[in-house]
């Protein structure tokens, strides 16, 4: 028990994811919540927990869920997210699979 | 680390060696809450958050009849690029390009 | 005495100081209040006879109790020479005593005229305030009590400055004691009860003083000496006794540390004055004072002590008994913790000039005599143990000292021990651990107003912002190396990068640029005569009764030929699991060797500019090696050496390779990193399975019209953006030999159907076909060679004029027919007049519908249509201009 406390909670991710959304910031998102609701803004910033701030907010399916309806923007915890959905446009992928290349060598050459 | 010449080859030994070799592949994800991803794998981390693009993904809605029947209905949907949180996957498997 | 609470029966008072006990430090925190008659071996509880007004500049003057007394642990060793007043004075103390003597005459007549002054400051005495029995003559307890504060040593400096002030006043005249009985008290007043008592003072002031200073000051004097007998403390005595201490004390105060004192202690007035604002300056001296005081007193006594009692405990009592009746009423006041009556003493010290009633000339001469017994008698009656009593002065000083550190940190770790125990060192260890990680935490959100440090090292991020032109965030930080090289190094990153569009179009211009070239080449040889357009064109275009479509069937004919005849002939396309992943597996590996061999380019060291550098030369030596062995590796990571087994059920791997899309991505950044014969060989290897390469062989036109698989188009569309330009770029360099040997290979080992009723084929046969054109142009190649060429073209003539109907993608309208007139462009460049005929007559339809249906076009996509056919029209000698005529 101790032991489990004593592991850190919360572990920021890699380098690679964050800065990976900070080139998507000011960029159209949605981001799919592990409750099924959908938040369609803005991206402000993303931290390392990928803790999430959305500007100009909208519910997709505003119906449904009517509770943020008067709300302008939003900060969702990194934990709830289910997906975020991206523009491609403004994704590289190619660099984006490079970056991941690297990331997955850095953490193999780590000792265990 | 940019700078880390140390891109070790492709040696597989770890678990997730195996998701690399997919990697711009197409792959198949299972998450949790009866979903499933296809789409072409761009980029992964230790904690299998993953980029796809080209996503469709699969839910599989259980319903329930008048008869008490239950029947399973697929949803499904796409998406061009799409960050998909790690603590959701269940699995990564790669797909054989169709 | 039961009256003073001291039971002489059980000797020593089990919480009072003992003889055989080290002062407790602390004892009178918990003693001096409930307890306070049995604490009354001080004599006198200062807290009934005074009224506490002590107690409110005790703070205050605390600050320097550590420098006058050594009480930090640095101070033993200054404090030591301080004490050392016997040594010093006694040598002088003839002129001591005269001094003190002149002194006391000189003095009476400053201090009549303080006296005049001083009088409603007197008022302010507060402690005498509602203790009536201080009037009394005899009343003498406050001497006592003196006595046992300096027991501790330290506590006195208050009072000793007090004094000393007065002794400079006055040697001889005795009685002060009010003000050091008035030291102690322990009841702290507010400043308006403080006045109060000031003012109520006032009403009784001169008459008190004196008759009390007679009294108390005996008492005093005589403890601490104890050369003289308790019971002879008179005025008389008490004069005596004074002298000798006086002489001590007095000399060094006055010349050595205080020679213009004297006139400002004089008066009562100064003094008052002084005291808010001057306070800070008395402590120094009081401090200096004290040092000096306290050992000569100290050595005075102990030894007087020694013969005359074996224990001081029973003078002391002596003392009390005689001093009981006399302060009878005052007794029960007199208990008190000397460690709080040292503080005490200071206050009184204080106050005395203010607070004495008594003529300023008194007062003075009052101070005097009390100041010298409160610097002798603390410590050797009172307090020492005998044992201590006869340790040299110096030893016992610091025995002292020890003492009251010890019991200082005593009581310290007292208070810090009561928690002890609690938890086990595995649980500090934990909740150690708890916090170190909490640390780890709360840093990384430190990172949070600076993001973008833990940014400046995101390859993705970094890079990405760089190719993207963003503005960088921080701008002060140099443009990072690596993303500069990186974009350098994947050039325009056309294609492999994953942005369709993007880097498809400069290839195609590059390729129509080519074209172009070679057209023109081709228009600057002498005009076909020949070619008559009406004849060749119209005939054939004016037929509609003729259609191509039986020839197409046919030809569909053969293409499924093609196809049952690969069936049998070629390898199996389809990859077993295993074969996939070791194929992903080298993919992988050529992708970590290339981030190295990336990172490996920017580390490279600038070429030694002098010879005789032998570093940078041998730095240079070394990134050689090292990229040598990178290169190595990374050809042996494509498997382009494999054997090439034709008949084999499995596709090579270097092919293998290339039908995956990352592995098409990977050729351009492999093409900056390997040398020309490798290119070659790698462009030789694409064009020799050229006819069974994924781009090929999947996007073969299917039977009724359909497309290729939505998957195989963007296969196309990927090599073309990746491959094609790596490969482009070196076929714009090679040699004519290079070239030609590349048309034999295709000709002779291709299945040409296949190859030319794709665009990649088509794109690759129209890239060597314009580069022969131009190089025939500009290099003017020799006629055998140049013959071996045209040897080669009439072959590969022969083998793609059946095909030459088939090339075009199955809809005139679609208009993505360009690489198609381009290669016919090429063809018809470098072919003779003959071929030429049979050029335009095997593409005449296609020509002329073209032209037709661009007519239905808007401007602009028409004349680019029309472009795309003049382009080959050109090539050989016509131009659809005149076709429109």
């Amino acid at each position: 028990m101790r032991v489990n406390l004593i592991r850190p909670i919360l572990i920021p991710f890699p380098l690679g994811i964050p800065g990976f959304f900070k080139t998507l910031v000011d960029h159209e998102v949605t981001v799919e919540l592990k409750n099924d609701i959908s938040i369609k803004g803005i991206l402000k910033s993303v931290d390392q927990f990928l803790n999430i701030k959305l500007d100009d907010i909208q519910v997709v399916e505003e119906l449904k869920y009517p509770h943020l309806s008067s709300v302008k923007n939003v900060f969702i915890r990194g934990s709830v997210v289910r997906y975020v959905h991206l523009p491609s446009a403004a994704v590289d992928t190619a660099l984006l699979e490079d970056a991941t290349r690297r990331e997955a060598a850095s953490q193999a050459s780590k000792p265990r | 680390m940019a700078d880390s010449g140390d891109v070790d080859a492709a040696a597989v030994s770890e678990p997730l060696d195996l998701v690399r070799l997919s990697l711009d592949e197409i792959v198949f994800v299972k998450l949790r809450g009866d979903r499933e991803l296809k789409g072409r794998l761009h980029a992964y981390d230790s904690h299998c958050n993953l980029v796809l693009g080209d996503v469709e993904e699969t839910i599989y809605v259980v319903e329930d009849d008048d008869d008490e029947e239950e029947t399973v209905r697929t949803l499904k949907k796409q998406s061009e690029m799409l960050f998909v949180r790690g603590d959701s996957v269940v699995l990564i498997s790669p797909q054989a390009a169709s | 005495m039961s009256f003073f609470g001291f039971d002489s029966s059980r000797g020593h008072p089990a919480h009072g100081p003992g003889f055989g006990t080290a002062p407790d430090a602390f004892a009178s925190i918990s003693q001096h209040r409930g307890t306070g008659q049995v604490d009354d071996d001080e004599g006198i509880d200062f807290d009934d006879t005074y009224d506490g007004l002590g107690d409110q500049l005790e703070e205050a003057d605390d600050d320097f109790n550590d420098d006058t007394f050594g009480g930090g642990e640095s101070k033993n060793e200054p404090v030591g020479k301080d004490f050392d007043f016997f040594g010093s004075t006694s040598k002088v103390t003839g002129a001591i005593n005269e001094e003190a003597v002149r002194y006391n005459r000189q003095q009476p007549p400053p201090k009549t005229t303080v006296a005049h002054s001083s009088p409603p400051k007197q008022d302010s005495k507060p402690y005498r305030t509602g203790y009536e029995a201080y009037k009394n003559p005899s009343y003498i307890p406050e001497l006592q009590v003196d006595p046992g504060l300096w027991g501790t040593g330290p506590a006195k400096p208050a009072n000793d400055y007090g004094f000393q002030q007065s002794q400079q006043g006055e040697y001889g005249s005795g009685p002060s004691q009010q003000r050091s009985s008035g030291a102690a008290p322990k009841i702290m007043m507010s400043l308006e009860e403080v006045e109060a008592a000031m003012r109520a003072q006032a009403k009784k002031p001169t008459p008190i003083s004196e008759p009390q200073q007679q009294t108390q000051a005996p008492p005093q004097f005589s403890i601490p000496q104890m050369q003289q007998q308790l019971p002879a403390i008179t005025r008389d005595t008490h004069q005596q006794v004074t002298t000798p201490y006086s002489h001590a004390m007095a000399p060094q105060n006055m010349n050595a540390q205080h020679p213009a004192a004297p006139p400002d202690f004089g008066s009562g007035q100064i003094r008052i004055q002084q005291r808010p604002s001057q306070q800070p300056s008395h402590h120094k001296h009081r401090s200096s004072q004290i040092l000096q005081n306290e050992p000569p007193t100290r050595a005075n006594s102990t030894p007087q002590i020694a013969p005359n009692l074996q224990a001081t405990a029973p003078q002391q009592i002596l003392q009390r008994g005689q001093n009981m009746p006399h302060q009878a009423p005052d007794a029960q006041e007199s208990p008190r913790p000397r460690q709080i009556l040292q503080n005490p003493n200071r206050h009184s010290a204080q106050f005395g000039p203010r607070t004495d009633g008594a003529p300023p000339s008194a007062q003075i001469q009052q101070r005097g005599p009390v100041a010298v017994p409160n610097g002798t008698n603390p410590t050797p009656v009172i307090y020492h143990p005998s044992q201590i009593m006869n340790l040299p002065e110096e030893e016992r000083r610091l025995y002292l000292e020890e003492e009251a550190k010890r019991a200082k940190r005593n009581h310290k770790i007292f208070l810090l021990s009561k928690g002890n125990g609690l938890m086990t060192p595995q649980d500090k260890n934990f909740i150690t651990r708890i916090q170190l990680q909490q640390l780890m935490t709360a840093t990384g959100n430190v990172n949070e107003p600076d993001p973008d440090a833990s940014l400046s090292e995101d390859f993705y991020y970094q890079v990405y912002n760089q190719i993207e032109n963003r503005p960088r965030q921080n701008p002060q930080q140099p443009l990072s190396n690596f993303a500069q090289t990186y974009l350098f190094r994947t050039g325009g990153r056309q294609g492999g990068m994953g942005r369709r569009y993007r880097g498809g179009d400069s290839h195609m211009q590059r390729m129509e640029q080519q074209v172009q070239r070679a057209v023109e080449a081709a228009k600057a040889k002498p005009k076909n005569k020949q070619l008559v357009i009406e004849g060749s064109l119209g005939k054939i275009s004016f037929s509609n009764a003729k259609t191509p479509k039986p020839l197409l069937n046919i030809r569909r004919h053969d293409s499924s030929d093609f196809a049952s005849r690969s069936s049998g002939k070629k390898p199996q396309v389809a990859l077993s699991t295993t074969d996939r992943k070791a194929i992903l597996k080298n993919i992988e590996a050529v992708y970590s060797t290339l981030m190295k061999m990336e990172d490996h380019d920017r580390r490279q060291p600038p070429p030694p500019t002098n010879e005789s550098d032998t570093l940078s030369i041998q730095a240079a030596a070394e990134w050689q090696q090292t990229w040598k062995d990178l290169n190595e590796k990374l050809w042996t990571d494509l498997k382009v050496n494999e054997p090439i087994m034709p008949e084999s059920a499995s596709l090579h791997p270097f092919i293998a390779f290339l039908s995956y899309p990352k592995g098409k991505k990977a050729i351009p950044r492999i093409f900056n990193h390997i040398d020309e014969n490798q290119r070659l060989t790698i462009l030789t290897l694409v064009l020799i399975h050229l006819d069974i390469i994924d781009v090929v062989r999947l996007a073969q036109p299917q039977p009724h019209g359909s497309q290729p698989s939505l998957m195989a188009r963007e296969q196309v569309d990927l090599f073309l953006q990746t491959v094609m330009p790596s490969l482009f770029s070196y076929v714009t360099e090679a040699p004519l030999v290079v070239v030609i040997g590349m048309l034999g290979l295709a000709t002779e080992r291709l299945n040409m159907s296949a190859v030319a009723r794709t665009r990649v084929g088509l794109e690759m046969l129209t890239m060597v076909l314009s580069r022969a054109a131009i190089i025939r142009a500009v290099e003017a190649p020799e006629d055998e060679i140049w013959n071996q060429w045209l040897a080669v073209y009439n072959s590969f003539f022969d083998t793609i004029e059946p095909l030459l109907g088939e090339i075009f993608p199955a809809s005139v309208n679609a208009g993505q027919d360009q690489y198609v007139w381009q290669f016919l462009a090429a063809t018809g460049s470098g072919a003779n007049p003959e071929q030429q005929q049979r050029l335009v007559l095997a593409v005449k339809d296609r020509v002329m519908e073209t032209l037709q249906q661009s007519k239905t076009l808007p401007p602009e996509m028409a004349s680019q249509r029309r472009g795309n056919v003049n382009l080959f029209m050109q090539a050989i000698g016509l131009d659809v201009d005149l076709l429109d005529g």
